[in-house]
């Protein structure tokens, strides 16, 4: 990576990954606009906002509304939070053109990429890596005539601006011992100088997790816990053996993460959720073999499902275990958490358990009738309880109780955010299963299609076809997998096309997630803002910037 | 056994004088919020085992006649191994020991037993002072709340360490004795930054150097205030004010560090408190005497204190780590490293 354009696509790519939140909110505040990037190397890229999504393209921009000329220098400053930018940056490094409005949102934009961006260390990696590869483009600037500015200096007009302004001038840099633990602004803060009191416990400013590496180890985590819990007895090829067959299949880490971060945002320490968390993976992987089963699927993360596998009889009864071992694993709170607790979590798990099986009834029973839900509402019904209440909802909650919280009124603050959010999240797992690449995806692709699952797109599809093709497309959703052909999927996928369905389900998730993230910040504003809480904030934006 | 949660007790007054009137009246605390505490801080000389313990009185109100509500409370903390504390009912024998009852010879021994409950934690100590203690200071705030100290570092315990059922005999450590009065309430008082360090490597009795400092920050900053204190060979050789110190912090503790008790609090859940800092450093100047003292926090137990005029409660963290202390006074350099314990406190008044 050389070039200032790759490594601002570099950037924004690690950023919608690691931070979508950052993402998000520098998003918003573009305002829209389309920023074209000129860098000294002669490199050019444009950015601009797509809903909550940053589009970095390594070109020159056709219309741009602001522009933006990067010497050098000026590059090299953006993320350093060491030197001021305000005393480094050189004349003619930096050029800006543009309404002032539009200037103003760009400003704010990398304002927020800057600060907040910075402490994310696979983007200081990126920036040390290009420095490493550009060693000779950091400017070196003469100094300028007299002393360096200081509160003691004399002072040559009077004018205390004007002086400032005189004496300010670029430190002399030793570009060689430029290293990576320069580019991160000290966290040191004065409580008291034997004037000016800040108390210690004041909160700090927080910065912004990297959603990835966070998401990543609690996975790890719970994923150890989880194995913990499995016994390692005979019968291990029939039963326990087949336990550890998709927890092993990784997924994002969604579940453990929120049960963890939620967990913590309250106080609570990570020891205090694991267990519940593993517990919650445990019954999440059971309701999936039994989902597999129902649905004839044949494919789950990448590999054959646990019937294809072993067989029908084998998989239902390796389901039931797994809930089983899950209510084993939250029962064995009790020492840890106490009684009090551990029977919150009881209740939890019993809301949770209900609000799955009910969905997933509601969902077979459409299937099994032919029936095609009129009104996204039924879907959203549908998919809360399906999905929406173990995949975000209950994690949240049991988090929350974990750590010792039990009041229902502040659980409940929970529920709408991630119920936004956990439908936002389905509807666009059921699109990437039309548009997204298998390996990717890790299901089958357009295995939604073959299983005729009520998705939004169907629903939609249903609602605007013409009478005569609503009869066609009838016929084909009625049939088993077994039965639909592959000349049947590519009807429906090219009927969803034509009708928009796509688009209308992509724009819907959109509305949906939007919504969730402004719930969260208006439900949730009693949970002190932690670094626990700004994961849950990664989190409820992650929908919200997910490439699709 | 006199430490009781909740009964009335005796408090020490009746069983021999606490000091002369004035600073400390030897009177017993009847108004609410008003306090009297003896508080002990120690650790082992090779640095294994810490103990942190606080006895209060507490003032209930009316009728005018009532005994004050006693708490005690005994934490223990084993390298390697964490926290263990008892709940708000830690029990002893009567009286217990403190360094400020009179007359009392340096290096003259004295029982110090102290334990929960269950048994664990629990510690049997004979202690002996070796040590002056300093002057008492005062931060008043608040209109008419105030908090009143006076510590004596340099005190010397020997005995057996109760950890997780494991006895621990004939360990010798090194601490801190400190006595409050006071009216205050949690909200008003803000918060403080309070700790000590002792040179114990270099020999047995009273430490070649020691440190204490605090810094009491109520919720009107401007009443801050605080001092560090430097004791030579058992003497105060130096009291550096308030606007001769700073204060610094830097970066936060894993939240996984840090244990909270007394269990009960656990069972009651209670609001989240701010990240404590990992790192504390302090350092005072005055003339050519300075000392920097660099504290690095490895873990900590955050006592959840109920809070009589708000709903949350305050926090008092004992955080635990490795010290090193470096100052020059009267022209005389030193410099230790060892482990200290901070007390970082505050929270009630966040809401």
């Amino acid at each position: 990576m050389t070039s200032g354009a790759e490594l601002l696509v570099a950037t924004v790519g690690e950023l919608s990954k690691r931070a979508p939140a950052v993402i998000a909110a520098a998003a918003h505040e573009m305002m829209g606009v389309t920023l074209g990037l000129h860098f000294e190397d002669q490199s050019h890229a444009t950015l601009r906002p797509n809903h909550s999504r940053l589009l970095a393209i390594p070109e020159r921009a056709t219309e741009p509304e602001v522009e933006v000329y990067f010497g050098d220098r000026a590059l090299n400053l953006l993320f350093d939070l060491d030197r001021r930018p305000v005393d480094q940056v050189a004349e003619q490094s930096l050029d800006v053109r543009g309404e002032r409005a539009n200037v103003l949102a760009v400003w704010r934009t990398f304002q927020i990429l800057s600060q907040r961006a910075a402490g994310i260390r696979s983007v200081q990696l990126l920036w040390l890596a290009y420095r490493d590869a550009n060693p000779g483009r950091w400017g070196r600037l003469d100094h300028a005539a007299g002393e360096p500015y200081a509160p003691t200096a004399p002072r040559g007009t009077g004018w205390r601006a004007l002086d400032y302004l005189d004496h300010r001038h670029p430190e002399d840099l030793d570009l060689q011992n430029a290293t990576i633990g320069g580019m991160l602004a000290p966290d040191t803060r004065s409580i008291w100088d034997g004037r000016v009191s800040a108390s210690w416990w004041a909160s700090l400013l927080q910065s912004d997790s990297d959603l990835v590496e966070t998401m990543t180890a609690c996975r790890a985590r719970v994923r150890d816990e989880m194995h913990r819990m499995i016994p390692d007895r005979e019968p291990r090829a029939e039963l326990y053996d087949l336990i550890r067959d998709y927890p092993s299949r990784e997924g994002k880490g969604l579940r453990p993460t929120l049960t963890i971060a939620t967990c913590a945002a309250f106080g609570g320490r990570t020891e205090d959720a694991v267990r519940t968390a593993a517990a919650i993976e445990l019954f999440h992987n059971g309701f999936l073999v039994h989902d597999d089963i129902s649905d004839e699927s044949t494919h789950r993360r990448s590999l054959p499902t646990l019937h294809e596998a072993h067989g029908v009889g084998l998989a239902v009864n390796t389901g039931d275990a797994m809930n089983l071992m899950a209510i084993d694993g939250i029962l064995s709170n009790l020492e840890s958490l106490g009684l009090g607790r551990t029977l919150g979590l009881i209740h939890e798990v019993m809301h949770m358990c209900r609000e799955t099986v009910e969905g997933q009834a509601i969902e077979l029973g459409w299937i099994r009738k032919g029936f095609v839900p009129a009104a996204d509402d039924d879907y959203f019904r549908m998919s809360t309880k399906k999905t929406g209440w173990y995949t975000c909802i209950s994690p949240c909650r049991m988090g929350a109780v974990a750590a010792g919280v039990t009041n229902p009124e502040l659980l409940d603050r929970f529920n709408e955010t991630f119920r936004l959010v956990g439908i936002a999240f389905q509807i666009q797992d059921d699109l990437l299963n039309l548009v997204g690449e298998e390996a990717l995806y890790g299901k089958e692709s357009l295995g939604d299609l073959l299983e005729g699952k009520r998705t939004v797109m169907m629903i939609h599809l249903f609602r605007t076809a013409s009478a005569a093709l609503r009869e066609r497309l009838q016929r084909i959703i009625v049939k088993s997998r077994a039965e639909k052909s592959p000349d049947d999927v590519r009807a429906l996928l090219e009927a969803m096309q034509e009708t928009g369905s796509i688009e209308y389900a992509t724009g819907l998730a959109d509305r949906l997630a939007h919504e969730g993230v402004r719930r969260f910040e208006a439900d949730l504003a009693f949970v002190p803002e932690t670094e626990a809480k700004g994961v849950l904030r990664q989190i409820a934006n992650y929908v919200t910037t997910r490439a699709l | 056994m006199v430490w009781s949660a909740g009964h009335p007790i005796s408090q020490p007054h009746a069983t021999g004088s606490l000091g002369p009137v004035g600073p400390f009246p030897d009177g017993r605390v009847r108004r609410v919020l008003e306090r009297r505490w003896l508080h002990y801080a120690f650790l082992t000389r090779d640095l294994e085992f810490g103990l942190v313990a606080n006895l209060a009185w507490l003032g209930v109100g009316a009728p005018a006649a009532a005994a004050p509500f006693a708490t005690g409370i005994l934490l223990v903390h084993r390298r390697g191994a964490g926290w263990v504390s008892s709940q708000f009912n830690a029990h002893g024998d009567e009286p217990i020991w403190s360094a400020f009852r009179r007359p009392q010879p340096l290096g003259e021994e004295h029982d110090f037993d102290l334990r929960s409950i269950s048994g664990n934690p629990a510690v049997q100590l004979r202690v002996a002072r070796t040590s002056q203690p300093c002057t008492s200071q005062c931060a008043p705030f608040a209109g008419d709340h105030f908090l009143r100290w006076q510590s004596e570092t340099g005190v010397v315990a020997r005995g057996t360490w109760r950890h997780n059922g494991e006895i621990c005999p004939d360990r010798e450590a090194v601490g801190y004795h400190e006595r409050v009065r006071g009216r205050w309430g949690w909200p008003e008082l803000g918060g403080w930054v309070f700790g000590f360090a002792n040179d114990t490597a270099s020999r047995s009795g009273a430490p070649a150097h020691a440190l204490v400092f605090t810094l009491i920050q109520p919720l009107q900053s401007e009443q801050t205030t605080g001092s560090v204190m430097v004791w030579r060979d058992g003497r105060l050789v130096r009291h550096f004010p308030r606007r001769r110190v700073s204060v610094a912090v830097r970066g936060i503790l894993d939240r996984n560090r840090v244990t909270q008790v007394p269990g009960l609090s656990n069972l009651l859940g209670v609001p989240p408190m701010s990240t404590i800092p990992r790192r504390l450093l302090i350092h005072a100047v005055m003339g050519r005497d300075e000392v920097l003292l660099d504290f690095l926090c490895d873990s900590a137990a955050r006592i959840v204190i109920p809070n009589e005029t708000g709903t949350r409660p305050f926090s008092v963290h004992e955080a635990i780590g490795p010290v090193t202390v470096e100052g020059r006074v009267s022209g005389r350099t030193f410099a230790f490293t060892s482990s200290g314990i901070v007390e970082f406190a505050g929270g009630a008044g966040i809401d």
